[in-house]
């Protein structure tokens, strides 16, 4: 068994990693509140916008404006989306909504793999200018990507919070998830509320594809299934609780990371928010099913 | 929406997780097919790389108008691994030669499949080139498994297949020659050459696909015979925490060790960006690549700070240094022929305009019709050729296994640009598959 030392610096890649996964998380469960769509092209979209933010700064652009466009892609892409299909499917199956925005996944995938093609061993990269920058904590080097993830997780955690339970278009929202139909009857503007939230979600999939393609790879497979862990996390706080979503997100970042220096385990961490949704899910369940019983035997 | 469509919701999710796979899976799962008759790209106007062209056949100017020599080739193609480059370039390289007089008046004509490491389409490939498309010999093939799944099949026909090999079959059959040294022997370069810089410690680490034992077989023999120790580590890939992998083996090389990656470009690239971002690229004495990082990309995505501090092994000449004629008519061909060559100018352009050299070589010593029989007996007497591109004369021979190249150059990144740090070296004899081979096919002489 590696010593405390050795398990040190994955705490900070861990949580790096954790943070940026809340931000996703966060931003599929507002979706899910909002629309009652599970929103799996959420990591393509990144991806995408992340390939062009490349493109851009490969052809001479500034960094930001490549930054810009590419959370610009993920909210219009998403927006758009949204705009066209989620009338339609906002009263099919939950299953079918979340299948519809697999076909988006797909055909984005397929869109990158035409576009931005690694058959001649290409391989790309996006570095941010804080990537240079950081301090040490004892002997472990923090750079201020990290730092920004972390922070940034925490603060979409926060705000979003605040937002869904002290404004307006929050508590629209929130009622939404509730009830879309009943909502819909006391004069809330169902579609613009729809609107928004799958605005902030596409600017969420944007902000962390450029993140995730610079702290993970940017690479259109990588990024479009990390978001995977994203929704363990989302799932393991049953899309419901923002605070879960966090926490839950900033465990399998953790977890995942402390089981690197581990020999007999290190091959098995990415199965990680497998591991852990299954066992959240099915401990969760068992709770569900206690409350059930209790209620009916009240009743 | 109630209480228990949320919980429905959140089961059919984990259903859906699976479904991603499947369904990723399943789009990856055709097969495509192209005849290849790659069209020029240049304009009527004289250049410098139309002149150049004129040399790679015997009649500049005169198109081939004969009957066609059909040739085959499988690539695999599928997200995140693409190998149809060399099948592509080989194409470039027959294209050119059916413009400037063909093989004795004949055009070449190459059949490219694509397979996305599915065992049973591969097999169909293989039977579809040869009993539909009727093809006379095998060139470019370059593929995950493929030489696993053909090799005997090939074998029964009576095909001598000139290929860039992965599989352990690729070197190891009579029946399978390649151009480049492969993962195993490619990693054995870079692990050679941390070795001769008194490396203390080697950690070699390599993607988590089936094969790793038999290319670690190599490092391990390596590193044992320089009594120097060796760590071996696998990662799953895609790689989602570089971070992790970075600090995990710098931690476990030391200050005075070298860590070896063998990974292909994309991979490679995300971990030595992770080590530079954790200001580890000085923790240790350097770091070594085996040839898929031998890309300008890399070299250009990395930046200076890893000049002098990543060595890569090239199993082919680099060519941004060297200005041969053979260097320049394959710059010219890839201008000319190959604008479906995505990658450029590289390794696996390289390996397919080398393949189609030593084809176009042995072609043209065929007498009477071009046969399965005829093609591929040509092929296996192809003896001491130079094709430009090796460090070695190349040769197929009648050997029980064939590792016709196996002896590398070392290049290191010098501001986007890879260069060369250590000119012509032979694979060490240690590798116990290397010493195998020498021992019934000898030591190729160095290219002149």
């Amino acid at each position: 068994m590696p010593s405390w030392q050795d398990f040190e610096p994955f705490i900070v890649s861990g949580l790096a990693l954790g943070g940026v996964y809340a931000l996703s998380g966060v931003g599929m469960v507002v979706l899910y509140q909002a629309t009652g769509v599970v929103y799996l092209a959420f990591g393509a979209v990144g991806a995408m916008g992340a390939l062009i933010a490349w493109s851009l700064i490969n052809a001479g652009a500034p960094g930001w404006v490549g930054w810009l466009v590419c959370v610009a892609f993920g909210a219009l892409l998403t927006l758009g989306y949204g705009m066209v299909f989620g009338p339609l499917l906002a009263k099919r199956d939950p299953l079918v909504k979340a299948v519809a925005t697999l076909g988006l996944t797909l055909v984005l995938f397929g869109l990158m793999d035409l576009l931005w093609t690694t058959s001649g061993g290409q391989s790309r990269a996006i570095t941010l200018p804080t990537d240079n920058g950081g301090f040490m904590i004892s002997q472990i080097q923090v750079d201020w990507t990290q730092v920004i993830s972390l922070v940034l997780g925490i603060a979409i955690t926060v705000v979003t919070g605040v937002f869904l339970h002290y404004t307006k278009l929050g508590a629209a929202m929130r009622a939404m998830a509730n009830d879309r139909e009943i909502t819909a009857t006391l004069g809330v503007p169902v579609r613009r509320v729809e609107a928004a939230a799958w605005l902030g979600c596409g600017v969420l999939a944007g902000v962390a594809g450029i993140l995730l393609a610079d702290l993970v790879a940017l690479d259109a497979t990588t990024l479009t299934f990390l978001v995977i862990s994203s929704l363990a996390a989302a799932l393991i706080a049953r899309l419901r609780s923002i605070t879960i979503t966090f926490l839950a997100a900033i465990l399998i970042g953790l977890v995942h990371d402390l089981l690197t220096p581990i020999p007999s385990l290190t091959n098995y961490r990415d199965a990680t928010p497998f591991v852990l949704a299954a066992i959240a899910l099915l401990v969760l369940s068992r709770g569900g099913g206690r409350v059930l019983v209790r209620s009916r035997e009240e009743a | 929406m109630s209480m228990r469509e949320h919980i429905w919701s959140a089961r059919a999710v984990v259903g859906l997780v699976a479904v991603i796979g499947m369904l990723a899976a399943a789009g990856c799962s055709s097969s495509s097919s192209t005849s290849s008759t790659p069209k020029s790209t240049s304009s009527g106007t004289p250049s410098t790389s139309a002149v150049s062209t004129s040399q790679c056949g015997t009649k500049p100017g005169v198109a081939a108008t004969g009957t066609p020599i059909p040739l085959g080739a499988i690539a695999t193609n599928q997200p995140g691994t693409s190998f149809t480059d060399i099948p592509n370039m080989a194409a470039a390289y027959f294209a050119c030669v059916n413009a400037n007089g063909g093989i004795n008046g004949h055009p070449i004509k190459l059949y490219i499949e694509t397979e996305q490491t599915n065992p049973a389409q591969i097999a169909a490939d293989a039977k579809q080139l040869v009993q539909t498309d009727h093809v006379v010999g095998i060139v470019g093939n370059t593929s995950i498994i493929e030489c696993s799944v053909d090799s005997s099949y090939w074998q029964k026909l009576g095909y001598y297949i000139i290929d860039s090999g992965i599989a352990p079959e690729c070197y190891s059959t009579s029946n399978s020659a390649a151009v480049n040294m492969g993962p195993r022997y490619s990693s054995d370069g870079a692990v050679q050459y941390a070795l001769a810089q008194h490396a203390s410690k080697i950690v070699f680490d390599q993607s988590n696909v089936p094969g790793t034992g038999y290319i670690a077989a190599g490092p391990s023999a390596l590193a044992a015979n320089a009594h120097v120790p060796i760590v071996q580590l696998t990662e799953n890939v895609p790689i989602t925490d570089a971070d992790s992998v970075a600090i995990k083996e710098v931690d476990d090389a030391g200050p005075n060790g070298a860590v070896v990656l063998n990974f292909t470009p994309p991979e490679a690239l995300v971990i030595l960006q992770a080590a530079q971002k954790l200001g580890l690229e000085d923790k240790v004495k350097l770091w070594g690549c085996s040839t898929p990082c031998n890309t300008d990309f890399l070299a250009t995505s990395l930046g200076p700070k890893w000049n002098s501090k990543l060595f890569v092994n090239a199993e082919l000449t680099p060519p941004d240094v060297t200005n041969t004629t053979t260097m320049k008519l394959y710059e010219a061909i890839l201008k000319q022929y190959g604008s479906a060559v995505s990658g450029g100018i590289g390794s696996f352009s390289q390996m397919g305009f080398t393949e189609a050299e030593i084809m176009v070589h042995a072609l043209e010593s065929v007498t009477g019709a071009y046969t399965v029989a005829s093609v591929n007996a040509a092929v296996k007497a192809v003896k001491d050729f130079n094709t430009g591109m090796l460090c070695q004369a190349w040769t197929y021979g009648s050997y029980p296994m064939h590792i016709p190249n196996n002896m590398d150059y070392t290049v290191t990144p010098d501001n986007g640009k890879m260069v060369t740090a250590q000119g012509c070296t032979l694979i060490s004899a240690v590798d116990p598959q290397i010493k195998a081979y020498r021992d019934v096919a000898g030591t190729a002489a160095m290219a002149p």
